[in-house]
């Protein structure tokens, strides 16, 4: 047996200090939730498919450009198009399965049981749900580096032929570019926060897509006033505020200027996660 | 050390714990023994911090779990052999709970060996026997080396060695001064490892004491006699607050007098006696007769005929 089972005995009634060395520190917590994540296979499944899904997004909207062009309809919009919105106008797509994974980080672990070991070695519990965040951060933002990285080389020599690929050197296409992993880290963190509160994979999945994803298409098409404020609010159109449109066809404009678009998104990635942290504590495991 | 007053935990309008108050000392093993349903396994998560007391408060070496400063190292529970995510190794599992205590590679290989792991550490949780899942359970518990112990049904799914195993460990652990405090509807298997017992029904404490008291607090202690003469012994030892029960002819079992007052009795009639005896009720008899009234789920004991199969 080991060490511990072969220690010296104390005297009955006076407790051993503990013989290995343990203190929990929050940078011990994001160590923890970092192993965690990386331990599962559903994340790298997620992830891949989250850099997969952005670059056949970009494919397909980059062939569609002989299409727009031969149309006379969509032929004048096309000074219009960004390049590097164009590479990046995936990320829609991608908020679907980056969702996915924000929910699957806490809502797994109530699904396994998994929570209560978690909060028995946490049993402050707030910082699990930071550490969870800030990992989360750090694996959106490395997926959406990769998903445009991806994206931008595939769809290269197309958009060379209709001189849209995106200017490296340019403030513009970072801006693009940074403004999509903000999209896409907010869905991420609006997915954590849904799922503390709900705890059930499926409701927050769907609760989430709902908002992310369909409500903008489906109360778009109804055509009264507060309803239409209601959808310049939502997390897709508020985006446009300081995303420019990738593809033609689309307008989603908000009206939103970039500021209240960068705020709005903001709030749907905070909001929940603080709500999340106060409930988190009170609640039983 | 584990204390609790007037511990109360209500569901909605379902009372799973009902104004308990206890102290769990260190150095012995103490069984937590009830019924299913009884209020255990929620009594057992209030200690952790995982379920919230409805009312009263429950404090484990001097604080409330939830302010200790390293929780791995004053309590390591086992509560739910299923706390773990099925997709992860069972050592990727273990390395997660010590990174957030800062708690070496090194320990998490020694809990592994210790339990006997070593061989499946790499494999899926998911794939796992429940008496795998129980060691691992308690490879988790062990992690941060802590001075309290619980476990919630430690030799549910465990084999005979694996029994054997945990009674030793736990054994071995309140020897080093721990508290040790573990939770089972096994009366057997708490009369061999439990210094003392606290028995639950209905989320009511029913008795506590040493295992011994317990049980005679219940049943009392009963005399055996056989003797040809049994039914005049029988006459002269009865008097009010003495009970006698006939288990065969011949023989008879006496409640509420001494092994000497009959022995005297007998003496002095010129009774031959062929047994003299103490009987000592088991574990079992006594939590039986403790638990009757609070089974919460109480199977149907009515006989269902059953057609005899022609052979």
């Amino acid at each position: 047996m080991t060490a511990t089972l072969t220690r010296p005995h104390t005297v009955a009634g006076h407790a051993p200090r503990p013989s290995v060395a343990a203190r929990r520190t929050f940078v011990g917590v994001m160590r923890g939730e970092w192993i965690k994540l990386l331990s599962l296979r559903s994340t790298w499944w997620v992830l891949g498919s989250t850099a997969g899904v952005m670059a056949l997004i970009a494919i397909g909207v980059a062939a569609s450009l002989d299409g727009f062009m031969a149309n006379p309809l969509t032929a004048s919009g096309m000074g219009e198009l960004n390049g590097a919105a164009l590479v990046s106008t995936g990320f829609q797509i991608g908020m679907v399965t980056i969702a996915v994974l924000g929910a699957l980080v806490i809502t797994g672990e109530y699904a396994t049981g998994m929570v209560r070991s978690t909060f028995a070695a946490v049993p402050t519990r707030v910082p699990v749900l930071a550490a969870k965040a800030i990992a989360l951060v750090v694996l959106t933002v490395g997926v959406t580096v990769v998903g445009i990285a991806l994206s931008y080389l595939v769809t290269i020599s197309k958009l060379a032929e209709y001189d849209l690929v995106p200017a490296l050197d340019s403030a513009e296409t970072w801006r693009v570019f940074a403004g999509t992993a903000y999209c896409l880290v907010a869905a991420s963190l609006f997915s954590l926060g849904l799922g503390a509160l709900l705890r059930s994979t499926a409701a927050t999945v769907t609760a989430s897509l709902t908002v992310l994803l369909l409500l903008p298409s489906i109360l778009g098409f109804i055509n009264i006033h507060w309803v239409q404020t209601v959808v310049r609010y939502l997390p897709l159109p508020a985006s446009q505020g300081f995303l420019p449109a990738g593809d033609p066809n689309q307008n989603l404009g908000s009206g939103l200027t970039a500021t209240t678009g960068l705020l709005v998104i903001a709030a749907y990635a905070i909001v929940p996660l603080v709500c999340a942290a106060i409930v988190v504590r009170r609640r039983d495991a | 050390m584990i204390e609790a007053h007037s511990l109360t935990k209500r569901y909605g309008d379902k009372t799973a714990v009902d104004d308990i108050t206890f102290t769990i000392p260190p150095g012995s093993v103490t069984g937590f023994l009830g019924p299913n349903g009884a209020g255990k396994s929620t009594t057992m998560r209030m200690i952790m911090g995982l379920d919230r007391p409805t009312h009263g408060s429950v404090t484990v070496n001097g604080k409330p779990y939830a302010k200790h400063r390293s929780p791995l190292s004053e309590v390591g529970a086992l509560l739910d052999a299923k706390a773990v995510h099925p997709g992860r190794s069972a050592r990727s599992h273990l390395r997660t709970m010590a990174a957030t205590h800062g708690i070496s590679t090194r320990r998490v290989d020694e809990v592994i060996d210790m339990t006997g792991l070593s061989t499946v550490a790499t494999k899926r949780v998911g794939a796992f026997s429940l008496g795998m899942g129980q060691r691992l359970g308690i490879a988790s518990a062990m992690l941060g080396d802590p001075r309290t112990l619980i476990l919630d049904e430690p030799v549910n799914g465990l084999d005979p060695e694996g029994v054997l195993w945990v009674r030793r460990l736990v054994r071995q652990l309140a020897d080093e001064g721990r508290t040790v405090f573990l939770s089972s509807h096994l009366m057997s298997e708490m009369s061999q490892t439990a210094d003392q017992l606290l028995v639950i029904g209905r989320g009511k404490i029913l008795t506590a004491g040493p295992v011994q008291e317990v049980i005679d607090s219940v049943s009392g202690t009963a005399v055996r006699v056989r003797s040809p003469q049994a039914a005049e012994l029988e006459r002269l030892v009865a008097r009010p607050g003495v009970t006698v029960s006939s288990p065969e002819a011949g023989t008879i079992d006496l409640r509420g007098t001494t092994a000497e007052a009959v022995g005297e009795a007998a003496a002095a009639h010129g009774i031959v006696l062929h047994e003299l005896s103490q009987q000592r009720a088991s574990l079992e008899e006594a939590y039986m007769s403790l638990t009757q009234d609070s089974v919460e789920y109480r199977s149907d004991v009515t006989p269902h005929p059953v057609k005899e199969e022609n052979s």
